[in-house]
């Protein structure tokens, strides 16, 4: 039993010198521009790109986890992955679970409806948004009067709001310009009302996810992400994808 | 279309693991339900008990629930061995924790099948060949078997055709089966219903091979016992 145990420590810590490189990252694949799944299976994206530039920072190697958006918390939090990067905002609620690095890109919430909706149209229409999200949390706690429609994916939000069975959506600006408005199905559709950024609500930003004892990993991402701000590497992945720096306020 | 033709080879990776998983989860299942056939027929009273309560949990339980308990849970449990041993991380893989959970829970459907066809043969038949002198196991080969096969069918096909449409609950734990695959392609190239229609008519597809074995199957277990008879 000895000799099997001290094998198994042996074992463990090769294993150990080998993963020392090595950073195993949760990403998402469903939530273009930030992470999409290409035809060949690799996932790309804002959120991929960012995910090895930090990495590479960081002298690792990042290896991507491709995991669905409800079971990714989970993944992180059985060593499935040892950090998410898939534009999780960091909030209190979150944040009694796992750990964040410090932001890596804040962009402000929205509606979008069809052409000719106003804000002051609001009460008593239905507004979708995606379930678990910041996004749900503002609607409930600002727009009391308006009717909640929850969905899975942002994408069923879309599907729904060109089906008319929902008046309005409010979910993230960037994602929604990019996902929706800007595409042929998004054609007679636009944002109205005020761009929202309440710290209450939409917090920090979108960081980095992390287990909440390894705060060695998150300290490294947050001194990370500032150094790819201050090396102009962020500026050069930001420019690829959007047209405004996403990063918000310093 | 184009976006579906350039994702056409991953999304057919996508079936292979769909079929795959399917049917390791039918031999797993087929056994499970093997064994809870026999022990609900002819066990004792601690075996029958047991029986009742995995058939009755898992009828009554959401597929989901169980995948989840399965693959999350499971890992925590080897999480905790291992830090108790003294061993680094060890992952439990997403595709066999897919097969066990949909093993699991489709053996206790398999189990009232296969006990269902096992009543249906004629007390009288087995008394009949154990007074012609042969020995239970010879009983159950010539006898029991052929019929029970024959009635067990309809059953059996039945719950494939469910099981292989479960196997897509798989997709919430990452496994990249058709309907999470066909799900990301889907949203990344912003063209969900054209990816959903595509799943839609593969399963269509799927049901209809699946059908066409079973029903040769049961045309030989019929045409069988027939000319035997004659």
């Amino acid at each position: 039993m000895k000799k099997i145990l001290l094998a198994a420590t042996a074992l463990s810590s090769l294993a150990m010198a080998a993963q020392a490189q090595n950073v195993n990252i949760c990403v998402e694949g469903a939530y273009p521009p930030f992470s999409s799944t290409e035809a060949s299976g690799d996932v790309v994206g804002f959120d991929i790109d960012i995910a090895n530039a930090l990495a590479a920072e960081m002298g690792m190697e990042a290896t991507m986890v491709k995991t669905d958006w409800d079971g990714i918390i989970p993944a992180l939090l059985e060593g499935k992955c040892d950090a998410i990067i898939a534009s999780m905002s960091i909030t209190e609620e979150r944040k009694q679970v796992i750990d964040f690095s410090a932001k890596y890109y804040n962009s402000p919430a929205g509606f979008i409806g069809a052409e000719g909706m106003m804000a002051d149209m609001l009460d008593g229409k239905v507004v979708g948004v995606q379930r678990g999200t910041i996004h749900q949390d503002f609607m409930e706690g600002e727009f009391p009067n308006v009717e909640l429609r929850l969905y899975g994916s942002q994408d069923e939000v879309y599907l729904d709001l060109t089906a008319g069975r929902i008046d309005a959506a409010m979910g993230d600006s960037i994602a929604m310009d990019d996902g929706f408005l800007s595409t042929d199905a998004g054609a007679d559709y636009a944002f109205f009302g005020e761009m929202y950024s309440v710290p209450q609500y939409h917090g920090e930003g979108a960081g980095v996810g992390v287990r909440q004892d390894d705060t060695e990993l998150r300290d490294k991402f947050s001194a990370a992400i500032l150094a790819i701000r201050a090396s102009g590497e962020y500026a050069s992945i930001n420019d690829k994808y959007f047209e405004i720096d996403i990063y918000g306020g310093e | 279309m184009e976006n579906l033709i350039e994702y056409t080879p991953l999304l057919l990776r996508g079936a292979v693991t769909t079929i795959s998983l399917a049917l390791a989860a039918l031999v797993m299942a087929t056994l499970l339900g093997s064994l809870g056939a026999i022990g609900k027929i002819s066990g004792g009273r601690m075996t029958r008990a047991l029986v009742f309560a995995y058939t009755t949990i898992v009828r009554g339980v959401p597929d989901l629930v169980l995948i989840l308990l399965i693959y999350f849970g499971g890992q925590r449990l080897i999480n905790i061995a291992g830090k108790a041993m003294g061993v680094e991380y060890i992952e439990l893989s997403k595709f066999w924790a897919g097969v066990a959970a949909i093993g699991f829970i489709y053996g206790a459907y398999l189990t009232e099948t296969f006990r269902g066809a096992y009543m249906t043969v004629p007390a009288g038949q087995r008394e009949a060949a154990m007074s012609m002198g042969m020995r239970p196991l010879q009983v159950l080969r010539a006898v029991t078997l052929p019929q029970l096969i024959r009635f067990a069918l309809p059953g059996y096909a039945n719950v494939w055709q469910v099981l292989i449409k479960s196997t897509a609950v798989v997709s919430v734990i990452g496994l990249e089966d058709l309907v999470g695959l066909a799900n990301d392609a889907g949203k990344s190239v912003r063209e969900p219903f054209l990816f959903f229609t595509a799943v839609f008519f593969a399963y269509l597809f799927f049901t209809w091979v699946s059908q066409s074995i079973f029903n040769a199957a049961e045309r030989r277990y019929a045409l069988k016992e027939h000319s035997d008879a004659v």
